[in-house]
């Protein structure tokens, strides 16, 4: 089912009919999406829906079969990784992906495309929404506990000016106290950057989440506004068991 | 502290031989054997990077060692013919002819790196199996150049008279470039690891070292880093082989195969991809194979092997090897 | 039981059994074994029977060589070091125990085979264990090392100049059977017919080895690793029992060579340069065909004999051309750039590359459909 046209302003992203394999098993078999700027765009679905898949897609990690990936209308599939986060876009794998052996200080420099003083001035803000980093900010990142590793995976995500952020299931393997942390932090992001969010933990998704998308074996299937699946039972209970 | 532990352990099995010989002797061998190591850590600084960094196990390395050393060979042949720099009593020329030597055996191996990883390396990224064996044709080719170049034979390399002869410290006798080899070695372990803690390439290197694809996914054209430290790490080996055509007094067209499996002894020992790793791997080699070699001469190869064996055993990734 | 019975491994391997007979390929090996055959009663020249033999002693070992690399996906270079196992171990136990028998020739083979199987079971469990890509590494350090003590073990293996056994029996050079249908029968021929059957049956094992369920699950492994592992698989056992199977196949060899040669050195069973001549003869021949070691022993051990010949013709032509003759003496250089230009542009090797053009001219309806993400290049990707 194609995504219809969001009212309001034209989207940041936009995947169109998006085919990715790997190796020889077809994973995403027409995944569509528009995210709407500055809103918070999730992705949901069960495991192996093809959702990590969509996002290693979009940041240019897995090379799409057929599709296309726009991002403020330039055409960005088929771009190496490095070229495509260049326009603007922060990923947060899954995972967190950071570097266990560099301190914290380090993990936020590498991440910093060029160390401009803008990227500088961005710190403080970071510290200011995950205090817990400038504490150990001379740490290896591979001593931090799992919640902070998170929280460091998303500061690097926005220690640039990025425009948009992908992040991916992170609320996974986290405390429900520490996930309650990450909610806020994002909420506070949520102003000032458009987020496209993949998450399996209902309640935080529907939290955070603006629109959402629903996956399932790899096509998207649903999609709408977060607040109208909150009470679409019937729906929920189909593709997310819940 | 679990980390010390075994370290400390091997420092102690260090000064064990010292119960089979006199002083003496003990330390002219330890001199050699620190020599022999940062020599063999020359080259495997360069290997464990280029392995580390793209997961390519580089088995042309030892042929671009040979190369560095039949430059360096010729660059100092030339100066010591047309001017004498090596025979010499001028400690200025002997030592100029050495960096000029070095200097152009790193500019050829640049050049040479650059050359395999664009049109050899490249090609086959990510498939282990086709990268060894391109590689290895590329050793081949190399290193029939050589005996194309400069002939099948050994032949006896120019050693700058400073460098020849030993000091004679307090009734030690202490050879003169086992102590070259050692500070340059000293020297180059400083500048790879000042690289890359103090520098942003360096920090991105380490990065990409640990994962590669973060670093892409962080706006990082990796290739052009990999280029780069491919590039060095030629360089690096070459250095290798001028300092060690110089401290074995000849060049031969196999040199670099042999110290080759060497490197990847040491490799093995200290973990993949980790510089510190190969500088204690070298060290473990270069000590563990001179002392043998004196107490026990035929079993002085083996050593290395049951070393190597031994810390696969009780480290399975190596003394520094992240194990991933 | 009906056709829908039968899982679909099963009716692929009925179409696979129907169409054997239908392709060339059996109809070539079985020319390439009846060629072997009567070699020796059509050429009476010795310098024709000793390539054929060493052809087909090569074009074993690159098959158990293949075994490991193409089937398993492992790169070893200690391939020939089992080889040169097995000739010190059939050399010694016939020349360090009196006079040679039957049993000391049997006890030759069967010590390399233990040693062999023991050394590479260890190598296997250090290295394969942490990462394949060890194994290159340790396989070569051990490549070395074996080389080093045959060289240094002067007592035992003769140092550098080797060891020169004498055969027992039949085997014996001095031995005469009389004549056989005009043929007359002598140590040479029967030991040429018996490295011959010894070479086909190896090759009967190992393709036996192949297709059978282990075999089956390495070539899954080599296709995918994480995959074999997640479906419950341990796959350094596999790859272990593999590497240690061509190891002890290659040994096997190593003891017909002796046979053949009659000689033992460092040099020619145990150096650098018998792994070289197994990497090429088995990149042109075609890795993961098994087969492909005909046609790569045959091109190189072929090429080789007739070098010399080329380079008097080119010393004569080019005379006192001093980089001429440098450029003459280099073969090995053109043979490293044939290599790389085979590993880069025909990676299948000349069996693989004539089995794809054969398969896209008349594709078969009974074979899988089309790959929907054929590799990049080359048959073998190891991730």
């Amino acid at each position: 089912m194609p995504p219809e046209p969001t009212h309001g302003s034209p989207p940041l992203l936009e995947v169109e009919d998006l085919h990715t394999y790997i190796g020889q098993h077809h994973i995403l078999q027409g995944v569509s999406l528009r995210a709407r700027r500055d809103a918070v765009t999730v992705i949901l679905g069960r495991n192996g829906a093809g959702k990590t898949t969509t996002m290693r897609t979009i940041v240019g990690l897995l090379r799409p079969r057929a599709g296309a990936i726009r991002f403020e209308g330039r055409p960005i599939h088929g771009l190496p990784p490095y070229e495509i986060v260049r326009f603007g876009i922060g990923f947060v794998p899954e995972g967190q992906g950071i570097f266990a052996t560099l301190t914290v200080d380090e993990n936020l420099r590498v991440a910093m495309r060029d160390e401009s003083p803008e990227s500088r001035d961005r710190l403080p803000r970071i510290f200011a929404l995950f205090p817990a980093l400038e504490r150990f900010r001379q740490a290896r990142a591979g001593t931090l506990s799992g919640g902070q590793k998170q929280m460091l995976s998303i500061a690097r995500a926005f220690v640039n000016p990025n425009r948009l952020l992908l992040i991916d299931e992170p609320s996974k393997g986290l405390a429900p106290i520490i996930v309650e942390h990450l909610v806020a932090a994002l909420q506070e992001m949520k102003s000032q950057v458009t987020v496209l969010l993949v998450e399996q933990n209902f309640a935080m998704a529907s939290a955070l989440g603006d629109d959402f998308y629903l996956l399932d074996d790899g096509r998207t299937v649903h999609h709408g506004r977060m607040v109208d699946l909150v009470h679409d039972h019937a729906l929920k209970k189909r593709y997310l068991g819940v | 502290m679990r980390r010390a532990a075994p370290i400390l352990a091997a420092a102690a099995l260090f000064v064990l031989p010292l119960a089979f010989m006199d002083a003496r002797t003990y330390v002219t061998l330890t001199v050699a054997g620190l020599a022999m190591g940062m020599l063999i850590f020359l080259v495997a600084a360069g290997l464990t990077l280029i392995f580390g960094l793209m997961d390519v196990l580089n088995f042309a390395h030892g042929a671009v060692f040979s190369w560095g050393a039949y430059v360096g060979f010729s660059v100092a042949l030339l100066l010591n013919q047309r001017w004498g720099w090596a025979t010499a009593p001028s400690v200025t020329l002997n030592v100029l002819l050495l960096a000029a030597a070095i200097l152009a055996a790193m500019v050829v191996a640049v050049g040479l790196g650059i050359l395999l990883e664009r049109v050899i390396v490249r090609p086959v990224y990510g498939r282990h199996m086709f990268q060894i064996l391109i590689t290895l044709g590329a050793t081949i080719v190399i290193e029939e150049l050589i005996r194309m170049i400069w002939g099948p034979n050994d032949q006896v390399m120019p050693v700058p008279l400073t460098f020849q002869g030993s000091w004679d410290i307090a009734d030690v006798i202490v050879l003169r470039f086992p102590v070259v080899a050692i500070v340059l070695g000293v020297l180059v372990y400083l500048g790879i690891t000042l690289l890359l803690t103090r520098t942003r390439v360096g920090l991105i290197v380490r990065a990409g070292v640990e994962n590669r694809e973060m670093i892409q996914a962080l706006g990082h054209n990796i290739y052009r880093y990999f280029t780069r430290v491919f590039a060095a790490g030629s360089a690096l080996a070459a250095l290798g082989g001028v300092m060690w055509a110089m401290f074995s007094q000849s060049v031969r067209p196999a040199m670099g195969g042999e110290q080759l499996i060497f490197a990847f002894i040491v490799v093995i020992i200290g973990g993949l991809g980790s510089v510190t790793g190969s500088l204690l791997g070298a060290l473990i080699v270069g000590l563990s194979y001179n002392y043998v070699a004196f107490l026990v001469p035929k079993a002085a190869i083996g050593i290395n092997m049951a070393i190597m064996v031994l810390i696969l055993l009780l480290r399975p990734t190596g003394l520094f090897g992240s194990g991933k | 039981m009906t056709e829908a019975r039968l899982t679909p491994v099963q009716r692929a391997r009925q179409a696979e059994r129907g169409r054997r007979f239908r392709q060339p390929a059996p109809y070539l090996r079985l020319a390439c074994l009846v060629l072997a055959a009567l070699v020796p009663l059509v050429v009476p020249s010795f310098q024709v029977l000793d390539l054929a033999a060493k052809i087909a002693i090569f074009a074993a070992l690159v098959a158990s060589y293949d075994v490991v690399l193409g089937y398993t996906g492992i790169v070893s270079f200690g391939h020939a070091m089992f080889f040169g196992f097995g000739a010190y171990a059939v050399a010694l136990s016939l020349g360090k125990f009196g006079a040679p028998t039957y049993g000391h020739l049997a006890a030759g083979f069967l010590a390399g085979v233990a040693l062999s199987a023991t050394i590479s079971v260890l190598i296997g469990a250090f290295s394969l264990r942490v990462k394949a890509i060890f194994f290159a590494m340790i396989t070569l350090a051990f490549a070395e090392f074996a080389l080093i003590l045959a060289v240094q073990l002067t007592h035992i293996t003769g140092g550098e100049d080797g060891l020169s056994p004498t055969l027992p029996g039949i085997f014996a050079v001095s031995y005469e059977g009389g004549r056989l249908g005009g043929i007359p029968v002598t140590g040479r021929l029967v030991t040429y017919y018996f490295i011959l059957a010894i070479c086909l049956v190896l090759f009967v094992v190992m393709a036996r080895f192949i297709h059978s369920p282990l075999g089956r699950t390495l070539q899954a492994i080599r296709d995918n690793e994480l995959r074999a592992e997640a479906l419950g698989f341990r796959t350094f056992v596999f790859q272990i029992a593999s590497s240690s199977f061509g190891s002890v196949v290659a040994t096997v060899l190593g003891g017909c060579y002796v046979m053949w040669v009659r000689y033992a050195n460092p040099e020619s069973v145990l150096g650098i340069h018998v792994m070289l001549d197994l990497l090429l003869m088995v990149i042109i021949g075609g890795i993961g065909t098994l087969y492909g070691g005909i046609i790569g022993a045959t091109f190189l051990l072929t090429s080789q004999t007739l070098l010399p010949h080329l380079r008097t013709l080119a010393a004569s032509v080019f005379a006192g051309s001093m980089v001429m003759q440098r450029m003459t003496e280099r073969w090995l250089l053109y043979f490293g750039i044939l290599f790389i230009l085979m590993v880069f542009f025909f990676p299948k090797g000349v069996i693989g590359t004539v089995r794809d053009a054969l398969a896209r001219r008349a594709p078969s309806p009974s074979s899988s459909p089309p790959h929907p993400d054929p590799p990049a290049r080359g048959g073998c990707p190891t991730r």
